[in-house]
Formats: C-alpha cells, sequence, structure tokens
C-alpha cells in the first residue's frame, strides 16, 4: 500500500534531525545504561545533554542538597529548591522528567564510595561530574577494573578538562596525576583528630566553561554509545576559555600507575601460564 | 650538567627561567614554579607542547632539553 504524506510529519519526532546523522542510531542510545556522578554544575548540563541526545536509561548519585550558590550555573536548579534544601538528585530526576516523559530515571543519594561493588559494573557507561579527586580515583578504578568507559569531566573557571578512559585502549585517570593531586587529598583527608574541620576552599565556577566541557562529556558518551570508538577522543580535552584555545594534550600510560601494573602483571601470568601449556 | 629551560605561567603568561639536573623531577618542576608564582593550592601538571608530562619522570626521562619551554597548567577539580 502506498505511504499517505500528512504535511509537517517531519516535525512531528522529536528526534527526527538526529536520526539524519547517518551514524545515529536512537536505539543503541536509548538502551545504554549511563551513570552519572555529581549533579552539580556539570551533572545538571550532561544531563540535559544526555536527555535530548536520546538517552534514557540514567542513574544519578549525589548526596549533596540545593544551596543558592549553585544557582549561576544549574538549570534544574531554582531558589525553592535552595530554600527547602532538597536533594540535587532528586530534583534533577523529578524536573528530567518534565524534558522528557518516557525517562527511566532514578537516583541514589549516597557517597560513590559508600555504594555495594556490583552497582557501577551494571551500566554500560559512567560519566564523572564530581569536585575531588578522591571520588574521581573511586570511578576511574573501577571502571577500569570492570572494563567500562569512563568520561570524566571538570572546570575550574575558566578553564575546563575532559578525558576518556577506555579501558584497556587508553591512558586512566590516575596516570595524569602527580603529588599535586595527592596533596589536595590528603589535605582533605588528614587525620588531625575527629573534632577537626577541613576547611574546603569554594573553587570557581561559572556557566561558559561548564556547557563547554559538558557538551564534550556528551558527545564522547554518543560515541561511545554507538560503538564509534575509533573517532572517541584518545587524549585529554583542554579549554582555555580565558585565552579562547582548547587542545587535544597527549598523555602517556604511566607505567607506575597501579592499574596498568595490575594489566601488566596479569598479562605476565597469562604469558607465564601460555608457556607452560605449551 | 645543568640543563637551564623556561616555565610559563599558563594563567598569567608569565615565566621563569629554571636550572635543573638530569635527576630533577617533572613534580619537582610543578612544586618549584607553583610556589614561585605563589600558586593556590590545586592540582597542577606540566605540559610540553602537547604532551603532559608525567610526575614522576625525571627530566631525562621526559626528555626534556635545554631551552625548551615548559607550561604550568591547572588540573581542574571542580564541577560541582
Amino acid at each position: 500500500m502506498a505511504r499517505t504524506l500528512r504535511p509537517g510529519y517531519l516535525d512531528e519526532d522529536k528526534h527526527e534531525r538526529s536520526k539524519r546523522l547517518e551514524w545515529f542510531d536512537l536505539d543503541k542510545v536509548q538502551n545504554t545504561k549511563v551513570l552519572v556522578v555529581g549533579c552539580g554544575a556539570i551533572g545538571n548540563e550532561t544531563v540535559k545533554n544526555l536527555i535530548l541526545a536520546g538517552f534514557k536509561k540514567i542513574t544519578l548519585v549525589d548526596m549533596d542538597r540545593v544551596v543558592r550558590s549553585n544557582l549561576n550555573r544549574c538549570l534544574f536548579f531554582d531558589d525553592d529548591d535552595a530554600e527547602k534544601k532538597k536533594l540535587k538528585a532528586k530534583v534533577v530526576v523529578e524536573k528530567a522528567k518534565k524534558l522528557e516523559k518516557d525517562l527511566e530515571i532514578e537516583y541514589r543519594s549516597e557517597m560513590i564510595q559508600d555504594l555495594p561493588d556490583d552497582f557501577i559494573p551494571s551500566f554500560d557507561l559512567v560519566l564523572g561530574c564530581l569536585d575531588n579527586v578522591a571520588a574521581r580515583l573511586h570511578l576511574n578504578a573501577h571502571c577500569y577494573m570492570h572494563g567500562i568507559p569512563y568520561v570524566d569531566a571538570a572546570t575550574l573557571g575558566f578553564v575546563g578538562k575532559v578525558q576518556v578512559v577506555l579501558p584497556p585502549e587508553t591512558p586512566c585517570l590516575e596516570c595524569g596525576m602527580n603529588k599535586t593531586h595527592l596533596k589536595i587529598m590528603g589535605d582533605r583527608f588528614s587525620c588531625t583528630g575527629v573534632d577537626t574541620t577541613y576547611h574546603e576552599p569554594k573553587l570557581a565556577a561559572e556557566i561558559t566553561t561548564t556547557s563547554v566541557v559538558s557538551a564534550i562529556q556528551t558527545r564522547e558518551s554518543i560515541k561511545i554509545a554507538l560503538g564509534l570508538q575509533s573517532d572517541l577522543m584518545q587524549n585529554v580535552f583542554y579549554y582555555d576559555g580565558m585565552r579562547n584555545v582548547s587542545d587535544i594534550l597527549e598523555l602517556d600510560e604511566n607505567p607506575e600507575c597501579p592499574h596498568h601494573m595490575h594489566e601488566k602483571q596479569v598479562s605476565t601470568a597469562d604469558r607465564r601460564s601460555s608457556a607452560r601449556q605449551g | 650538567m645543568t640543563t637551564r629551560i623556561k616555565v610559563k605561567n599558563a594563567e598569567t603568561g608569565a615565566s621563569v627561567d629554571m636550572d635543573l639536573e638530569q635527576d630533577n623531577t617533572v613534580e619537582e618542576i610543578i612544586e618549584s614554579a607553583a610556589s614561585y608564582w605563589e600558586k593556590p593550592a590545586g592540582a597542577y601538571v606540566i605540559r610540553k607542547g602537547k604532551q603532559v608530562l608525567r610526575g614522576q619522570a625525571t627530566i631525562m626521562d621526559a626528555g626534556i632539553l635545554s631551552e625548551d619551554v615548559l607550561e604550568l597548567i591547572p588540573d581542574p577539580e571542580g564541577g560541582q
């Protein structure tokens, strides 16, 4: 039977323009289980981007509550959320459903480090939208161990960074760290007595840099969902909005990084085992 | 033998000469430059062109040569 056209039919499908990209596969995107850790500035922006891009199975993790100082860069938060000190992850879930009613979105209001060991491996893709090195290292280690792609984004004022970790092909987050990273982590967790409160300095943050890194983070996530591994960013995207420059920085695998040492130990053990069998 | 390099402060454009021995590490360059410019507490890395240099590497391992220009850049940690 001949198909009957109706004027305006091209504007009835929400994803019609995305489907015009020859490599785009909405089913693959919709069926990818994504974990977003951190529902602050980058988390807000990235959840919005993921939903508009077609992702439907999204889990959020964040234990913080909304405060007024979040409102200069967080799309989903408003004055009422801040006044009632609502849970960030809960607010994002509720408002995200207004963008897409068929979302399978849920949240956990806990520290990522406190979730059970089988939590992270239950996802196809993990996105780091965090504000501290310790939680990033936790995600990096668990994703690397379980072979799950991890896309990390971070900002500091007008400076931003996105790193794609695709185990075992790429270096991991820890490969690029040095003593200065360990120092800020050590300062935060130094054991100086139960009554001691570590003063955590507030970092500069604004929406334009957040938008840039979030866009790159989402773009790489789409490629991962579609299996476009050869088109993935293999190194580190670095953005400096004050100087109006961005660069892809090259990062080598660190032979002293514990994740890669483990790989080498495993492959050495495999070789020994093969030699014995041979 | 001393290797003289230039370290640039990516945030201000300022630069400083630094004399290095072969066993100095990239982390020592970061610490010296960050202290010299009184950088706030935070994570920093050194780039040489497009390459991020590994913190534990000595200048010999990292292939740092006389008259090289290295750049101290902040490694962002924020996102909340």
